[in-house]
């Protein structure tokens, strides 16, 4: 169950429009107006809310890229299995 | 303070340990074990992104100005999601073309135009000057710090003074040494840089942990962790944390410029040049895309995690953000905590260098290939080229770095490091719209491209290159506050109007409008020329290609070149060695004829591999302009083969043109099967297609001789009359005897003397030869065609649907073939037949005429009846029976058998019936007749080779006396009523036509009544039945005895019946005649 599931993520993660989507999304999350929204004098856990966002959104983009490109492997050993 | 010694040393050992890694690095290739082909490697040289102004200018800038800073490395992190697509695509084409650097790859996608390649030189050139300044500001300025020294002459001794040089000089002659060292030994710009990359990747690791090294102390030693930093400066000064920690609003970061700086640096991490060449040129396999994607933002991450602690620390210690670009330095020193600083120094030192040596090697590369090579390839090539050449690269990096010193000394004092770095993006910003348009848009053209290239570096240049030495002071300050000639709408830095921007939104948002508006606008108006669009297969389509290559050759050369001329013209190049192990490559995999020549069809392939060899040391454009002089020196140029199939396309194997005519050469074969007119109007349709002169179709006849049967189009009767018996020394009996097409694209350069005497008389340029044949057998003639008009005329397909269409020729040839052969067989069969049916009406008269040789109906007599019978096999027979009344009481009666069935049997029988007549009342007894009658028709039976059997019967009806003589025949059966048997009649006699003298004995018995005599010939006696047995006298003795009482006529017809019956389907082999009497 839990193994079709990750095949099932995997495979849209391997999609071409999945990594476009991501793209635009990290393109319009790093620009006016979503930065305005973090954009305030307030301090979370003692560091600056707009930093917090930037950092902590770069590293889970970064988790993402890596989850994307297990993603690619993992189709192209699905595709060498099949074949 | 550090003395200059130990800080010269320290920085001298660094880079020894450098060299010694690229050495390792170096020898570890040439042993075949590349240590730098791994993802790590290659995500570390990535991260040569990390400058100086990485390692210094982010602390500055987050102090100054704030959060905008990290932009810098977002925007590469953003674009790395794409790298799996967008670098792969470029990688992939770039090894393929062999591409040396974006110039290179760019101005390829656009037709190798050697303009274009120009044009994006010289905006690299001036566009990275400020980054190369940047680094070089670096050094010398950390250099002077750590040292507490501004000048450099102290470096020498004491004592001599020396005119004091710009401290910048020692780091820029210093970097440039470095980098021809590294990447200047060799000319082959396409190749890897294996010990380069290997340094590049410890430099990388250095300036990460010196950076994080300093992030900690100064976080953890100098200040009590991140929250300690920021709460503090929040406490102190309030707007100041507001300002760094904020966006938009007055004295802030705009919204506006938070963009602009992104979006320039989404495009710089893949259009800087020293990126290109990185991540494109030196990447070893496209695998290692993948870990890059998340290894490249995680150590941009990292690097970045100190600069705002930092930044604020140092705000916080110096109560100042002025000099905070160098706060990564001073924040250690002013501690006292030397080695550290050492280390930072050592990390920015790092940075700079590894900077400053790909960018300059990635741009003295374009320097040599797009502004050198247009001027070296106008000129002959010479044996010292290749040394001139390497010379010419190395020069182009001292020129890359004093261009930047330059900028330095002009300019340096006046702009912070981001600020410079950034005049230097948005340059490389200009690169983005015919990069991308190139990759991804079929449509974008050349003119398009040097359009937009060119606005767009012009308006970069007035309104960020020009303000930066305005500001310097180094101009008159009226054009920035004014605008040239006082005209405000034309001010620099506020462009057509446009206020409210900062000086890189402005550049950024006029230079990409007019740069992107241009190559739209030229790429939909204008359109491309023809080399472009064979480039833009190769781009935009690498992936799609890959499976859909066109199968064949759309060019060829018009005069044949020999791989020897390409090796020597690579050699002029590259130099000999390098020129050798390529052809050796080249040619391992492919087939040479025997002439050491490879065949036409694969010429403009090896033309375009030593255009690639060159390429990977010249650049596209260059290598190409040399490669097309040198064959037009030779008088061979490059022409397109005569578009016969003018809609051929990638995707479809063969055109719609070809299918056609296929179609319709099969319904014209299909609609007849009369062999002259499928040829003319095959030879009609291949002419009118192909637009030959001469179509002809010859066959080859029984004596061997090929002979024209057909032809269409201009009577040449120096060619339709030559009756040839094939041999390998003509071109038609070469294809005939080795069963293959054989063509010449160019009868200029026939090698057959008598050909080309031919040819040149009748003015053919090219013509073919194809057997016409089906598969695996021997040819049944040729087709061949002429053309008077086109070179270069028979392409691969052209030369398979000639073959496919000879192929079914053949097929129609076969089947006239097999007609002909089938109709004479017919009319034979017919003639046969007409004969037999003529011979069986003759032979029918003939048997009518001798069954009316036969008596009619046997005599009447007192008190004796007859019956008698003939059924003859065949038509005529030798069968006979015979009456001859003498008187009232007597009566002779004959039976006779003619050896055989023809028709001299039956002449033989008429013959011996005729000689009876007319002896038979003179002569007296039946011995006497039979030996009269042998006599006379002994020498015709001789000659003959017949024989007659015969049994002559006298009867005395009134006496009821029988007399007999037998001449060899059957004896004849007498049933003698009184005993109630059976008996023989014999008497001794030869046969007729044995003997010339003949006795024949007679004999006579006494008759009763109610006796029953059979005469028969051996046609009863000898029927057989299905398993071959014979009737047999035993069996025909019996059925006498139990019809003896019956008529005669009646015991005739059961014989008769009962031998049909024993012989049941079997045809009757022998004439049967019966003749039978019954004593009344």
């Amino acid at each position: 169950m839990g193994h079709r599931i990750i095949t099932r993520v995997m495979r849209y993660l391997n999609l071409k429009e999945t990594w476009v989507i991501l793209f635009i999304l990290g393109f319009i999350m790093l620009n006016f107006p979503f930065i305005h929204v973090f954009s305030t004098p307030g301090r979370i856990f003692g560091i600056p809310a707009l930093f917090l966002y930037l950092f902590l959104g770069w590293m889970i983009s970064i988790c993402i890229i890596y989850l994307f490109v297990k993603a690619i492997d993992h189709v192209d050993k699905d595709k060498g299995e099949q074949s | 303070m550090l003395s200059i010694e130990l800080v010269t040393g320290i920085s001298l050992l660094y880079i020894a340990l450098l060299f010694l890694v690229a050495y390792y690095a170096d020898k570890k290739k040439e042993q075949g074990h590349s240590i730098i082909s791994n993802p790590h490697i290659y995500s570390l040289s990535i991260a040569v992104y990390a400058t100086s102004w990485t390692f210094f200018g982010s602390v500055g800038r987050a102090a100054t100005t704030g959060p905008d800073f990290l932009l810098i490395y977002l925007g590469p992190s953003l674009t790395a999601v794409s790298w799996w697509f967008l670098l792969r695509k470029i990688v992939r084409i770039s090894k393929e073309n062999n591409i040396t650097s974006i110039a290179d790859f760019i101005s390829s996608r656009y037709g190798k135009s050697q303009w274009l390649g120009a044009i994006i030189t010289v905006i690299a050139i001036l566009g990275i000057m400020p980054y190369i300044a940047l680094q070089l500001k670096v050094v010398s300025t950390t250099f002077a710090m750590i040292t507490g020294n501004r000048g450099i002459h102290l470096l020498f001794h004491e004592g001599v003074s020396l005119a004091s040089p710009h401290p910048g000089l020692f780091a820029a002659l210093s970097l440039a040494i470095f980098s021809i060292v590294f990447g200047a030994r060799r000319l082959v710009s396409s190749e890897r840089h294996e010990g380069l990359v290997a340094a590049i990747a410890v430099e990388s690791i250095v300036k990460l942990i010196a950076f994080l090294i300093v992030g900690v102390f100064v976080t953890y030693y100098l200040f009590d962790g991140f929250a300690d930093i920021f709460s503090r400066l929040a406490a102190k000064d309030p707007t100041l944390y507001l300002h760094l920690t904020t966006l938009g609003g007055p004295g802030k970061v705009s919204y506006m410029s938070w963009f602009n700086i992104f979006f320039m640096s989404v495009g710089a991490i893949m259009l800087l040049p020293r990126q290109f060449h990185i991540m494109v040129i030196e990447n070893s396999n496209e695998e290692h895309i993948k870990a890059a994607m998340w290894w490249f933002p995680a150590y941009m991450f990292l690097i970045n995690l100190f600069v705002l602690p930092i930044a604020l620390g140092g705000v916080l210690l110096s109560g100042s953000s002025s000099d905070a670009d160098y706060f990564v330095l001073t924040l250690p020193l002013s501690s006292g905590h030397h080695w550290l600083a050492l280390l930072a120094f050592l990390g920015g030192f790092s940075a700079a260098a590894g900077m400053v040596i790909v960018e300059s090697l990635a741009i003295s590369t374009m320097f040599l290939n797009h502004l050198v090579m247009p001027v070296i390839v106008k000129l002959k090539p010479r044996e010292w080229f290749p040394i001139l050449l390497i010379n010419l690269k190395r020069f182009g990096i001292f020129l890359v770095i004093f261009l930047g010193y330059l900028y330095f000394r002009i300019v340096g004092e006046t702009y912070m490091l981001m600020n410079m770095g950034l005049i230097s993006f948005a340059a490389a910003a200009q690169f983005g719209p015919a990069l991308l348009g190139g990759l991804y848009w079929h449509r974008g053209n050349k003119a398009g491209a040097i359009t937009g290239l060119i606005l767009g570096f012009l308006i970069w240049f007035y309104t960020l290159l020009l303000p930066s030495f305005i500001k310097s002071g180094w101009w008159q300050t009226g054009l920035l506050e004014s605008g040239p000639f006082g005209i405000d709408f034309l001010k620099p830095t506020e462009l057509f109007g446009l206020t409210g921007f900062d000086i890189w939104s402005n550049s950024i948002f006029w230079s990409m409008f007019f740069n992107i508006g241009a190559y739209l606008a030229c790429s939909i108006i204008l359109s491309q020329s023809d080399p472009e669009k064979e480039q833009v297969r190769k781009f935009v389509d690498i992936f799609e290609t890959e499976r859909e290559e066109v199968p064949w050759e759309t060019k060829r050369l018009s005069k044949p070149v020999t791989i020897m001329q390409f090796v020597n013209l690579m050699e002029k190049f590259i130099g000999a060695a390098q020129a050798h192990i390529a052809i050796a490559e080249y040619l391992g995999e492919r087939e040479i004829d025997e002439k050491g020549g490879v065949s036409e069809f694969e010429l403009p392939q090896l033309k375009r591999f030593t255009e690639k060899t060159l390429a990977g040391s010249l650049g596209a454009a260059a290598s190409g302009a040399i490669v097309e002089s040198f064959l037009s020196d030779l008088g061979s140029k490059m022409e397109p083969v005569f578009d016969i199939f003018s809609t051929v396309r990638a995707e479809l194997s063969e055109s719609r043109e070809a299918l056609s005519v296929r179609f319709r050469a099969s319904i014209l074969m299909n609609r007849t099967i009369d062999l002259s007119i499928i040829m003319k109007e095959l030879l009609d349709l291949l002419r009118n297609e192909f637009k030959f002169d001469l179509a002809i179709i010859r066959l080859k006849q029984n004596n061997g001789l090929l002979i024209t049967e057909s032809y269409s189009g201009t009577e040449i009767p120096a060619i339709l009359e030559r009756e040839i018996l094939p041999d390998i020394n003509s071109f038609i009996g070469d294809a005939y005897l080795s069963n293959k097409p054989r063509f010449i694209n160019d009868t200029r350069h026939i090698t057959k003397p008598e050909s080309k005497d031919l040819m040149e008389r009748e003015g053919i340029r090219s013509f073919a030869h194809i057997p016409i044949t089906r598969e695996g057998e021997s040819p049944l003639g040729i087709l061949s065609v002429f053309s008077r008009s086109i070179i270069g005329l028979f392409t691969p397909p052209l030369i398979d649907l000639l073959s496919s269409l000879s192929g079914q020729l053949a097929q129609a040839v076969r089947i006239d073939t097999e007609m002909v052969e089938k109709e004479r067989e017919r009319q034979q069969k017919e003639q046969a037949l007409l004969e037999n049916t003529r011979v069986a009406r003759e032979m029918e008269i003939a048997r009518q005429i001798q069954h009316s040789l036969l008596p009619a109906a046997p005599p009447e007599l007192p008190w004796v009846k007859f019956a008698a019978r003939c059924v003859s096999a065949t038509q005529v027979g030798g069968d006979y029976f015979d009456f001859f009344r003498r008187g009232d009481d007597l009566v002779d009666i004959i039976i006779a058998d003619v050896s055989g069935h023809s028709v001299g049997a039956a002449l033989i029988m008429v013959e011996a019936r005729s000689f009876l007549r007319a002896k038979v009342h003179s002569t007296g007894s039946a011995g006497k007749m039979l030996a009269t009658l042998n006599e006379l028709l002994y020498e015709d039976l001789t000659r003959a080779e017949l024989f007659i059997s015969m049994f002559y019967v006298k009867y005395n009806a009134e006496r009821r006396l029988l007399t007999y003589a037998n001449a060899g025949h059957n004896r004849p059966f007498l049933y003698r009523h009184r005993d109630g048997f059976c008996m023989e009649l014999d008497a001794e006699g030869l046969i007729l036509g044995v003997k010339r003298e003949v006795t024949f004995e007679e004999k006579s018995i006494q008759l009763q009544r109610g006796d029953l005599l059979l005469l028969y010939t051996d046609g009863i006696t000898e029927a057989r039945n299905a398993s071959g047995d014979f009737f047999g006298t035993d069996r025909l003795c019996a059925l006498i005895g139990e019809v003896y009482n019956e008529q005669p006529e009646q015991v005739v017809e059961t014989i008769l019946g009962e031998v049909t019956a024993f012989t049941s389907s079997q045809i009757a082999e022998d004439d049967i005649s019966m003749v039978v009497m019954k004593v009344l």
